[in-house]
């Protein structure tokens, strides 16, 4: 125990002496929230035009209608104005541009048994950075709502819908849980980076040479960064509210749940750069190149629907995919966990690969 | 092999190869309790292989290390609580002062000796206060060697202690060696200068190719390998290598710079030798010394290398 403190206080130390560390841990993120921020403050006060094509799932299609017309902007105005009619004549209107987006709900969605799952699609004009900023997310998160409200039998109106109703959804409600996760992968994937700077210039070898047990020196290691982590999260929610006035409507449980096992995934993934890169001069790169193209596909910024089509196989292996999933319908929708399983199921499966292949590979020295 | 109890380190056949080479192969020896070990040799040698399997960092692949009576490969933590290591690489944690570094490694260690001790030995007062990678080079590395002393261990292992260390600090470091001896305790020193190991160690291995090719007292080394002495001179009008090697009972000439340098088994008839042509030609001869073959002539002798490459 006396080990464990003695390299946790040594952690501390050389963290807040680290100054490239503490710059990426908490000022480089609330720098991209205050900046995005207010670069698209106005962003989501403007009213979509939506069309519903119901074919042949008029419950579905009620319980969309509904969730869409009841999320509110500043002033009393709808987000959403809906029409409906058939899907032949809604995408002429949004080719002419009088609409923004058209909805197609497919027959049968009103017949799903539990477990069973089916899509509507989405049309919309992917040229214009509104509509990927912030309609279709706020068209997801609609979405998401409904799906869960429809997954656990609950009524018509229930939680999920009035924290949808009372909430505006802005560019900056979209964009704080993406900050969020993008500085936990940032944290996690560049604790890496001391392992092997430790390693190179021998001081792991000589702790070796100590009665100190390398599981100590690794618990303690990741403890401190849990920690530090769990802060910056914490920063980042504390500017987002304060500044912004961003709430989180989910269950503060299952956010710090997730932001744990999300930073156990990109920890991991340091680690297993550390096992992989031998010096710090090769391991430098690697790491931008694990966290940029992260950042900008994952959806930290624009949402993933947004993206081209050919990139969605790599959108949809990277975790910061489901980590920035995952948190965004904790803090915007107040999904439940249970209700993010495959979000659950791909991080872990990431932490577990990540940590099987450092064990496997890394070495002391 | 008797198995006295003062015998605080038994190697015994001792086996690591990486890949096809035999890093070690088969070593044995003993440390006595009190006794300065040194381990010599070229690089690649096998010495810090030894060393480390020695100290639980290792594991070889065949044959046994036994510390204080310990098998080092079983006991491995109880073996590292009781003595202490100074590894090559004298880096430590860059962004931690002087004085954290080394509550850090006391808290490691069940035992251990104030911080202000480790300060001292380290002669660091005024930098307690320091961060690491702001010390210089001898700080760190006087750093390095006085926290293997923090758990006070019964037996040191000290890799190239005074690497780096200017003069002054290589005598002190000496001194603390020393009296680390005087309380009994026990010193395996590997190191590059003959004079540290001729100085400082009780009995010396020489090592190469993995194997210890000679194992004794520093002078009985030297005794047994050389039997020569070595008389040095400078001599205006050098007369020739010819001339030199044709006196009496001198076998061979080194010349190092202005100095002249001749190998002889029979000093006083060398020497008379030596005068007699010197007066003949009427040459000056000066700073005339005799001295006896070193360490490093030993060295070299055994493994056809110099020490320091």
């Amino acid at each position: 125990m006396r080990a464990f403190t003695a390299v946790f206080v040594a952690r501390y130390r050389q963290f807040i002496r680290d100054r490239a560390a503490l710059f990426f841990s908490f000022i480089f993120p609330i720098i991209f929230i205050l900046l995005f921020g207010w670069a698209f403050q106005n962003m989501g006060t403007q009213t979509f035009k939506i069309g519903l094509a119901d074919e042949g799932s008029p419950q579905t299609t009620a319980y969309i209608t509904l969730g869409l017309n009841s999320v509110i902007l500043e002033g009393n105005q709808k987000m959403f104005k809906t029409q409906s009619g058939n899907l032949d004549d809604l995408r002429a209107s949004l080719e002419k541009g009088n609409l923004d987006a058209v909805i197609d709900i497919p027959a049968g969605m009103d017949t799903l048994g539990p477990g069973e799952s089916d899509n509507v699609q989405v049309y919309y004009d992917a040229s214009q950075t509104v509509n990927q900023q912030v309609l279709i997310p706020a068209l997801s998160q609609v979405i998401n709502a409904i799906d869960e409200r429809l997954g656990s039998y609950t009524p018509p109106i229930g939680m999920n819908q009035q924290s949808v109703q009372t909430h505006e959804l802005r560019y900056i409600d979209f964009l704080l849980p993406g900050i969020l996760g993008m500085t936990l992968m940032f944290i996690g994937v560049q604790g890496g980076l001391p392992v092997i700077q430790q390693r190179q210039a021998h001081i792991i070898k000589r702790l070796g040479s100590t009665p100190l047990r390398r599981s100590t020196l690794v618990l303690g290691d990741l403890l401190f960064r849990m920690i530090v982590i769990l802060a910056s999260a914490a920063l980042i929610i504390l500017v987002g509210r304060l500044v912004f006035d961003v709430r989180m409507v989910g269950n503060w449980l299952s956010l710090c749940g997730i932001i744990l096992l999300g930073s156990l995934v990109f920890v991991s993934l340091g680690y297993l750069i550390a096992a992989l890169v031998k010096t710090q001069e090769s391991a430098i790169p690697v790491v931008q190149i694990v966290n940029l193209p992260m950042m900008i596909l994952s959806g930290t910024f624009f949402s993933v629907a947004s993206m081209p089509a050919f990139i969605e196989p790599v959108i949809k292996i990277l975790p910061l995919t489901y980590l920035n999933d995952a948190l965004r319908q904790i803090m915007v929708a107040g999904t439940p966990l249970h209700s993010m399983t495959t979000d659950i199921a791909v991080l872990a499966a990431w932490a577990v690969s990540c940590l099987a292949i450092t064990i496997r590979f890394f070495q002391w020295d | 092999m008797d198995v006295s109890p003062n015998k605080v380190i038994e190697v015994t056949n001792l086996v690591k190869s990486y890949g096809s080479v035999k890093a070690v192969n088969q070593i044995s020896f003993e440390v006595s309790q009190g006794e300065v070990f040194g381990m010599l040799g070229p690089n690649g040698a096998g010495k810090t292989t030894t060393v480390e399997i020695v100290e639980g960092l290792r594991t070889a692949d065949s044959g046994s290390a036994t510390v204080l009576g310990m098998d080092v490969s079983k006991d491995t933590r109880a073996v590292k609580e009781r003595v202490g290591v100074q590894s090559q690489s004298p880096a430590l944690f860059p962004g931690l002062k002087v004085r954290e570094i080394i509550t850090f490694f006391r808290s490691l260690y069940k035992k251990s000796v104030p911080t202000t001790q480790i300060i001292e030995l380290a002669a660091l007062q005024e930098s307690k206060d320091v961060l690491f990678r702001n010390l210089s080079g001898g700080q760190q590395q006087r750093l390095s060697v006085a926290l293997a002393f923090v758990n006070d261990p019964e037996i040191i292992f000290l890799d190239e202690p005074t690497t780096g260390l200017d003069p002054q600090a290589r005598r002190a470091m000496w001194e603390v060696i020393e009296s680390f001896r005087r309380a009994g305790k026990t010193v395996v020193l590997t190191t590059h200068y003959m004079e540290e190991a001729q100085r400082l160690c009780d009995r010396i291995a020489i090592m190469d190719y993995g194997q210890i090719i000679a194992l004794d007292s520093p002078q009985r080394l030297i005794d047994s390998n050389i039997k020569e002495s070595a008389i040095q001179f400078k001599m205006k009008e050098y007369p020739g290598d010819q001339a030199l090697t044709s006196l009496p009972d001198v076998s061979k000439v080194v010349r190092e710079g202005d100095d002249v340098i001749v190998y002889t088994n029979n000093i006083p008839s060398a020497i008379s030798g030596l005068l007699g042509m010197a007066s003949q030609r009427s040459a000056e001869l000066s700073e005339l010394s005799v001295r006896q073959a070193t360490l490093e002539d030993v060295f070299l002798k055994l493994t056809g290398k110099r020490i320091r490459d």
